[in-house]
């Protein structure tokens, strides 16, 4: 005799009413908390620039990370895997489920006579072991193993939720060991009812409302990277006070299941800050617990402290390990625009760099004319439309020695590859540092006369040594107008690669990811095909989309790092700990910040070097002498 | 009316040298036109700076004395010099470009319906005066037209007092008249600022130290420079970052922005972050010993070498210079 | 409390300065324009001043259409209304002649004080907020780092030569040319930006103001200096190269 799952025989009708009463006050307790939070939700200001077509990618999104749950698995293998059995069986229940109150109406559709329902009921008992079993291991990993960005306190609701999950598949699972109709059977049959009639208004209640949100946060996302949405009209300065909150933000604070991947890998939570950026999405929740999405209460007061936001190196490590669909950087950013375009943050640093901006040209306070000598000393043509590519500088590479000897190696394998470039005249600042920072007068401004500059030279190509100019050319840039193609020195050096000379010694290199190249750009091969032409390649234990911030990003490298451990000697730590004898970088501000970050690290500090520095250390030296990268004179 | 008028100006009690430059441009303007030089001191009791005026050059040296001259005000300078130069109706005006004339000389020169040529660094022929603009990235040249007096201030510097001729002058008194009601501010005696916190920002005089001095135990060789040049001590980013000095005195895009006279980096590469906090010094030195420092770069005087023995070498030196007077 | 700042409209720090066909002047026609940086802190001290004791904050900028951005900026931090005196010729005018033009339009005002930056970054006259006192017949002090409201005045601090300062009281209405760096200056925000739309900008003329001006003082041409900072080696052992350096800090930076 195969195993049959037993059901009850007769339900009395005090039985039945008894059912009904319960199940409509199990979901008016969850209606009661659900309601409001909908309702707020839905209340607050619609999303300027948001659309909901095309369908294609939202699909794809929902399919790999609810459905298939890739990136819980990926972040967290095991505690992922256990989760994703967690959720496949609650879908696979979702029909015994609903067969099981029906069944309590007399209404059942699932029957154990027919091959179908038998096959279904098999299968949901497959996944009600794996979900047992998954509840288990996740309970055994909260209430023992206590990982640290858990936090310090016990959650007891998590606890009982595991317990109402595990004592709901057990009684699903003991009726395949009882008679069909007998009184056992009636017993788990309520048993189970009451689980879930106790489990329902819980979920609101709780991070479980994770359960209900989530799915619906990932389906509407933005879907970009760090996607900062326009500013809509006159009155908008970015998120200001309750009434600036979108739907989207609503619903991703609601829609946090705590789980500390954001804070596992934050740079600042890391080294002593005070920002922590599941506190920032709870403090919007709380937030609009107390005041709701109308409210003029600021909301960098009680629920979030000013500094936080601006302690965020933008790195999106947070956004990026997200399970539930966060997008926490246009969240803080948002937050810094907030106090930045209504002029209440104030910073020593940060108005030093708004007003170098305002008054000149670039985001390092210098005079422009450091720039035309530098030109004129590494003999760069002047851009006019007849080369393939304009070679932007950048700040770090127009006035930072160091930028510029990496610009100036870039230049030389440019010249070995014919590849025909030029300098613009006149270039400021992309405006990466108060994009991020949340000035958007002046991105404004900057963003306008770049725009303007590069069209009245009629550049059709972009190549830069700057992970942060290429992405805001390429993407920030959008909001003013049409950006020309860009590239990162990466991108261009991997395609020529067959072309260029392998290094003939093999040092060891580790190469370390910028943020704004692996993350932002999804580049995180073709550096490394470059270092395998230079030396033997090496991982460091954060990598590619798990790389750990240098600690400039996000307008940092201009502001003080006054609380904590400096995050660049973290990552410069982990860096020199691979043994490597050469650091490989891809992005002058992660140059300069781990410049000294690694000669703080003793003495036999890896030496640090650009992959075009790494690239052209290959290149015939040329006789003429005043084409290699002699820039040191040119200041 | 004729003659070219200095106005000089007591520091301490004694004619500034800066007034001596004054003189030194008076005269050869006076050459240049064949005019006599005069030279104007103020106060309330101006017997011995008049002595001391009288020795150099200057054909006449007038006491403009009242008791309400004892200390500068601008209404008071102001009044006074224009009843002598409304009497004594000169050609020209000549001021040292101090923060006192830039005080009072503009409305002194308004208030007789002329404009002052402020901070000159040459005269040529005509006579033409050059003066600096854009910050010192153009000169300009300016001529003077009209019938009235031509007033002119310039630069410390500019003219050089050392090689001035010794004679005497005659010494005359010109009492103003000035009622304590037309001198409308009312200013307090000079103070300095309280030296109790460190205070890059306003320091004339710093000394750098950077990664080169390799350990705490070497500070005291640049604390001994900073001291004998009476010089403030800072660092660069690693020295505070490793706690060597404490972080108030960090210089850089994370610490202070400086713009002292004169910058001494010891043993600093001159990364960027650094560069962008001291790149407003008006002089900067860099004592390195790697040749290739982009210090160098920004530097005014360099000296390549081991700062172990160049930084006590010039402590000694400036001791020494010192001791001279 | 009613402040007037003169402010004036520079070429940006970073501009290519080229001279242009007359010789006496820059060519103009591909600048950037900024606010002149101590005018920056006059604004700075007088938002300050207002912010604390109350009152308003009127800026005047005397020059070409192109001023109405510098105006727009100074609206943006905080300003609440302005005067441009609209002119073409600035740059002919002697430092009387701009005073003059500024005096005439601030007379109709009747502020309780008057700021103006040092001077300028461009002609670095340095004299238009002590000629404008003069025309307006008010007390005045230059090279002021901060201001205080006393019983009878005002107590401001000015700074002197070597280190030094002063406090001088004066009564009001008072003129004070205000040195760079006593302050923290205020960055432009967004929301400044706009709501200094709805703020009011008076245009006048100089034929309006009945100002008509024969220069005492004309700038005849200008010149680029021949000297570039250029890096100097001291050589030798490093006594040698220590007193070389000394006698530089003596004689050539007069330091020592």
């Amino acid at each position: 005799m195969p195993l049959t799952l037993a059901e009850p025989a007769h339900f009395s009708v005090v039985e039945k009413l008894a059912f009904a009463v319960l199940g409509i006050a199990s979901g008016a307790l969850f209606w009661r908390r659900f309601g409001p939070i909908l309702h707020k939700i839905l209340e607050s200001k619609r999303d300027p620039g948001f659309r909901l077509f095309p369908l294609g990618r939202r699909i794809r999104d929902f399919t790999w990370e609810v459905l298939c749950q890739a990136k819980v698995i990926r972040e967290r293998p095991l505690p992922g895997l256990a989760h994703a059995f967690v959720f496949w069986g609650f879908c696979a229940f979702a029909l015994v489920t609903l067969n099981h109150c029906a069944v309590g109406l007399g209404v059942g559709f699932l029957s154990s006579e027919g091959w179908f329902s038998r096959l279904y009921f098999y299968l949901a008992g497959a996944f009600a072991i794996a979900c047992a079993v998954g509840i288990l291991g996740l309970f055994v990993r909260r209430f023992l193993v206590r990982p640290s960005w858990l936090g310090a306190k016990l959650s007891w609701e998590s606890g009982f939720i595991a317990f109402l999950i595990f004592f709901l598949m057990v009684t699903y699972l003991a009726a395949f060991f009882v008679p069909a109709a007998s009184h056992e059977a009636a017993l788990l049959w309520w048993l189970h009812t009451l689980a879930l009639l106790v489990f329902l208004p819980i979920i609101p209640h709780t991070k479980h409302l994770h359960l209900v949100l989530s799915p619906a946060t990932v389906f509407l996302s933005r879907g970009g990277f760090s996607d900062i949405p326009p500013l809509a009209g006159d009155e908008d300065f970015g998120l200001v006070a309750g009434a600036d909150l979108t739907r989207l933000v609503s619903l991703q604070a609601y829609s946090c299941v705590e789980c500390g991947r954001c804070t596992e890998h934050c740079p600042a939570a890391n080294t002593g800050k005070i920002l922590n950026p599941k506190e920032i999405i709870l403090g919007l929740r709380g937030y609009l617990n107390e005041f709701g999405p109308k409210s003029a209460e600021p909301l960098l007061s009680k629920h979030i402290a000013l500094e936080a936001p601006f302690q965020c190196t933008t790195c999106g490590a947070c956004e990026f390990q997200c399970p539930v669909g966060i997008e926490h950087l246009p969240i803080l950013v948002g937050l810094r625009r907030g106090a930045v375009n209504t002029g209440i943050w104030e910073d020593d640093h940060g108005a030093k760099l708004f007003l170098a901006l305002e008054r000149g040209s670039n985001a390092l306070g210098m005079q422009a004319t450091e720039r035309d000598k530098f030109i004129q000393k590494q003999d760069f043509p002047i851009f006019d439309g007849t080369q393939e590519y304009c070679l932007w500088l950048g700040c770090m590479g127009a006035y930072d020695p160091k930028g510029r000897e990496i610009v100036a190696d870039f230049a030389r394998v440019m010249t070995y590859l014919g590849t025909t470039f030029g300098v613009l005249r006149k270039e400021k600042c992309t405006g990466d540092p108060v994009r991020r920072l949340g000035n958007d007068l002046l991105f404004q401004q900057l963003t306008e006369a770049n725009l303007d500059a590069l069209a009245q030279n009629n550049v059709k190509k972009i190549v830069s040594i700057c992970p942060h100019c290429v992405r805001t050319i390429q993407e920030d840039w959008k909001e003013y107008g049409l950006p020309p193609e860009v590239e990162h020195h990466s991108e261009f050096m991997a395609r020529h690669l067959s072309r260029l000379p392998k290094a003939a010694q093999q040092e060891t290199i580790v190469f370390h990811d910028p943020c704004y190249l692996g993350r932002y750009r999804d580049v995180y091969e073709e550096p490394r095909d470059i270092i395998k032409g230079a030396g033997h390649l090496v991982e460091a234990p954060r990598s590619r989309e798990r790389s750990f911030c240098c600690g400039a990003g996000g307008g940092l490298a201009f502001l003080s790092e006054e609380t904590g451990e400096r995050v660049s000697h973290v990552r410069a730590n982990e860096l020199a700990g691979t043994g490597a004898q050469i650091v490989g970088t891809a992005c002058p501000f992660c140059n300069s910040m781990l410049r000294d970050a690694l000669t703080a690290t003793g003495t036999s500090a890896p030496q640090l070097l650009d992959i075009a520095q790494l690239t052209a250390r290959a290149l015939p030296r040329l006789d003429s002498g005043n084409a290699t990268s002699d820039v040191r004179e040119s200041y | 009316m004729s003659g070219v008028w200095v106005i000089l100006e007591a520091r301490d009690s004694r004619i500034g040298r800066i007034s001596w430059e004054a003189v030194v441009a008076g005269q050869q303007l006076g050459a240049m036109l064949g005019q006599p030089v005069y030279g104007v001191v103020l106060g309330a009791n101006t017997e011995s700076l008049a002595a001391e005026a009288a020795t150099r050059s200057l054909g006449r040296v007038l006491r403009v004395e009242h008791p309400l001259l004892e200390n500068y005000t601008s209404d008071g300078y102001t009044h006074a010099l224009e009843q002598l130069l409304r009497v004594e109706e000169p050609d020209y005006v000549v001021f040292p470009h101090t923060y006192q004339v830039r005080d009072f000389a503009p409305a002194l020169a308004a208030r007789l319906g002329q404009t002052l040529i402020g901070d000159v660094t040459s005269i040529a022929a005509g006579p033409a005066f050059t003066r600096q603009l854009m910050q010192g990235r153009l000169t300009g040249t300016y001529r003077h037209h009209g019938h009235g007096t031509c007033f002119l201030s310039v630069q410390s510097g500019a003219f050089r007092a050392d090689a001035m001729e010794s004679d005497a002058a005659s010494i005359e008194t010109f009492v103003p008249t000035l009622e304590a009601t037309q001198i409308r501010t009312r200013p307090s005696a000079p103070f300095r600022a309280s030296a109790q916190t460190v205070d890059l920002g306003s320091a004339s005089l710093i000394v750098s130290v950077g990664r080169g001095i390799k350990g705490a135990e070497n500070l005291p060789l640049v604390q001994e420079l900073a001291t004998v040049l009476g010089a403030e001590l800072a660092a660069s980013r690693p020295i505070c970052d490793n706690g060597w000095l404490p972080m108030e005195r960090q210089v850089g895009s994370s610490g202070q922005t400086v713009a002292p006279k004169v910058y001494i980096a010891v043993g600093i590469s001159g990364a960027i972050q650094h560069l962008v906090g001291m790149k407003g010094s008006q002089c900067i030195v860099a004592i390195n010993k790697d040749p290739e420092a982009p210090i160098f770069e920004v530097a005014d005087y360099g000296i390549v070498g081991d700062l172990f023995e160049v930084v006590p070498a010039l402590a000694a030196a400036v001791k020494a210079s010192k001791q001279q007077g | 409390m009613k402040i007037v700042v003169a402010i004036k409209q520079v070429p940006e720090r970073d501009a290519q300065v080229r001279i242009d066909s007359t010789g006496k002047w820059i060519e103009e026609t591909d600048l950037q324009w900024a606010l002149n940086e101590s005018d920056a802190y006059a604004l700075e001290e007088a938002l300050q001043f207002k912010e604390q004791h109350g009152g308003e904050v009127v800026v005047v900028s005397a020059g070409p259409e192109r001023v109405g951005s510098t105006i727009r900026e100074a609206l943006a931090k905080g300003a609440d209304r302005a005067i441009h005196t609209d002119c073409n010729d600035l740059g002919e005018r002697d430092a009387l002649g701009v005073a003059r033009l500024l005096a005439a339009a601030i007379r109709t005002e009747q502020p309780d004080l008057v700021l103006t930056g040092l001077q300028s970054d461009d002609l670095g006259y340095g004299q238009t907020g002590v000629i404008l006192a003069e025309l307006l017949g008010l007390p005045h002090a230059s090279l002021i780092l901060h201001v205080e409201k006393s019983e009878e005045g005002i107590t401001v601090r000015r700074e002197l030569e070597e280190g030094w300062f002063q406090n001088i009281e004066l009564p009001l209405p008072a003129a004070l040319t205000i040195q760079s760096g006593g302050n923290k200056l205020r960055y432009a925000t967004l929301m400044g930006i706009k709501r200094a739309k709805t703020k009011d900008v008076r245009r006048l003329t100089a034929a309006e103001l009945a100002v008509a001006d024969e220069p005492a003082v004309t700038l005849e041409r200008i010149a680029m200096p021949q000297k570039q900072k250029s890096t100097q080696i001291l050589s030798g052992t490093p006594q040698e190269a220590a007193a070389a350096l000394v006698e530089k800090l003596k004689f050539e930076v007069r330091v020592l």
